[in-house]
């Protein structure tokens, strides 16, 4: 659907908007940035973040990437945090659909392309669908290196051996590995990608999956990528091998699963309340739909 | 014959800025041989340290060339390496202990951290293993290990010294660069430093230049020394040879500083 049919059909709040917000040699641009990240698995491309009608750090990255790449006969899907009905999330899947004509949906399953915010769906994706990641801090060398023109020469030359030491240095004060959302990956055997902040949970998820990842941070302008089936793991050492969070004996209170990450909230009496933290997985279970959680 | 380790031919370092150009060191040339220690020793300015930090490529140097046997095969002159293999050069073949412990540890991460360092560069990945070879190191550089992960930032300055000198024990370096060793250090801790890095000397062997604007620390720890003055090699040969008997004048002047 064109826009002019959009105006048309919803009215005049988008006059003067072309198609998916951006002006095409933006897009363009955006593209570009995504096709080269993904021919370098993990590394960061700069690009021209644009000025977006939200402020920065409330997901321009990826909302860029998305509204580059998506068409009208998409099916989107925003999630925040796992919650799609967070005002957050409605504002973007609403500005996305109403500037492209692109279908909403809730459903992991019938997304072409979700946007998302700290997490990858419980549901398996597969080829053809397409998770963009808002990215808050692309650099996960940040900790370690001040200076962005060491870090991109470190990249460079694959010299990761301060990463190494901050994990060494962990594991001597506090006896794992204590990185919580974010964990640091090792993409393609080459790269360090900070993951966005995704719990441990998500990790394994990001290896040799069938779905192409496109990373965004707005604010820091940079595009990373990871695409099918591309070995992705995280840091770890032989003797502290990487884990999951677990949930032992834990359940959702919502739905019941006992394979999905919960998020565990306090309640007003004083007792703790654990759900689903990926509401459209909860909602299948809840509805006695099978999906596929495997990745 | 054995053939040197290193090699080094012309090297020069100019700094030049507006309206002023030092000549650092200039047109010097040694050799460094397996299993020895080569002094350099010379009055402050006179270019001693410009010829470490060319060596650990600290700064690059205006001309010249260097080679190391085990760099393709001692053919191509190190100073034309890439980054990557210069960091190769830095983290596996050679090592700095700084005058200033500052600049070659890192204060703010654990004692045995800095000596882990060199060895997750070469690709270590079982912390038992890397705890087990950094206090190796830590204990013959006699830093009790009880404070491995305690930060250096907390220890004296001889101690802060040991912990640099395990650090560039790490990955059994094939060259040992040591500038001032004890310049910065208490006089009661100096003589326990030295004797140190004597005694690792001789039982590993290590192949080392050491820098000293101190005779003293010459005569006890190098078996040849380059004399340099105003950045000249003015002379050189075995440290006892030129002691008993040297030929220059400024060298002479030295000798009779540290007899008198
Ligand atoms: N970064 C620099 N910029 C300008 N001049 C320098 C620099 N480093 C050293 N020099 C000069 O080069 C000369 C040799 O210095 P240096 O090698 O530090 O001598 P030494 O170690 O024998 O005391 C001195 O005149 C010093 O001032
Ligand atoms: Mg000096």
């Amino acid at each position: 659907m064109g826009v002019r049919a959009l105006i048309e059909e919803r009215g005049a709040a988008f006059e003067g908007y072309t198609f998916g917000f951006l002006d095409d040699m933006a897009k363009r641009e955006i593209r570009r940035a995504i096709l080269k990240g993904v021919a370098i698995p993990g590394h960061q491309v700069p690009f021209g973040s644009r000025e977006m009608p939200i402020a920065r750090g409330w997901g321009t990255g990826g909302l860029q990437i998305t509204l580059a790449c998506v068409g009208a006969d998409d099916t989107i899907k925003v999630i925040d945090q796992g919650d799609d009905a967070s005002v957050n999330a409605v504002n973007l899947r609403r500005l996305i659909a109403k500037t492209t004509g692109a279908r909403e949906t809730l459903t992991t399953g019938d997304a072409t392309l979700i946007q998302t915010r700290h997490r990858i769906p419980e549901e398996r994706m597969t080829a053809g669908q397409m998770l963009i990641l808002q990215v808050p801090i692309p650099e996960p060398l940040r900790h370690v290196e001040r200076s962005v023109a060491a870090a991109r020469a470190m990249h460079a030359e694959a010299d990761y051996a301060r990463m190494w030491l901050a994990l060494y240095e962990d594991v001597v004060r506090n006896g794992e590995v204590t990185a919580g959302a974010g964990y640091p990956v090792m993409v393609n055997h080459r790269f360090v990608m900070a993951p966005s902040p995704i719990p441990r949970w998500d990790i394994p998820k990001l290896d040799q999956a069938e779905t192409l990842f496109l990373f965004g941070a707005g604010r820091e302008k940079r595009i990373y990528a990871v695409p099918p089936y591309t070995d992705v793991k995280p840091l770890e050492f032989e003797d502290y091998p990487f884990s999951i969070e677990g949930f032992p004996g834990m359940s959702c209170r919502r739905c019941g699963a006992t394979d999905s990450y919960l998020v565990t909230s306090p309640q007003a009496d004083g007792s703790t309340l654990s759900v689903c933290s990926d509401a459209s997985y909860c909602d299948d279970v809840l509805g006695g739909r099978k999906v596929v959680n495997q990745w | 014959m054995v053939a040197p380790l290193l090699r080094v031919r012309d090297l020069n370092k100019i700094y030049s800025g507006k309206g002023h150009r030092i000549v650092a060191c200039e047109d010097v040339s040694f050799d460094v041989y397996p299993g020895e220690v080569l002094g350099i020793v010379g009055e402050s300015g006179s270019g001693k340290s410009t010829v470490l930090q060319c060596l650990f490529q600290d700064v690059i140097p205006t001309s010249g060339s260097a080679f190391l046997t085990s760099f393709h095969g001692g053919e191509r002159n190190m100073w034309d390496a890439d980054r990557r293999e210069r960091r190769e050069l830095r983290t596996h073949r050679m090592s700095m202990v700084y005058q200033n412990p500052r600049q070659g540890l890192n204060l703010m991460v654990t004692a045995g951290g800095n000596v882990a360092e060199r060895l997750l560069a070469a690709d270590w990945r079982r912390v038992s293993d890397i705890r087990a070879k950094a206090s190796d190191y830590l204990v013959r550089t006699e830093v009790p290990i009880e404070r491995m992960d305690d930060f250096p930032a907390f220890f004296s300055g001889g101690m802060q010294q040991r912990v640099q000198i395990a650090k560039a024990l790490a990955n059994n370096p094939e060259l040992v660069l040591l500038d001032e060793l004890t310049t910065g250090l208490d006089v009661s801790v100096q003589a326990g430093v030295l004797d140190l890095v004597r005694d690792i000397q001789s039982r590993y062997g290590v192949t080392a230049i050491v820098v000293s604007h101190d005779l003293g620390v010459i005569r006890l720890l190098a078996d040849r020394t380059l004399v340099m003055k105003d950045g000249h090699v003015v002379e050189s040969g075995l440290t006892d040879q030129i002691l008993e008997d040297p030929q220059h004048p400024y060298t002479q002047l030295l000798v009779n500083c540290v007899t008198n």
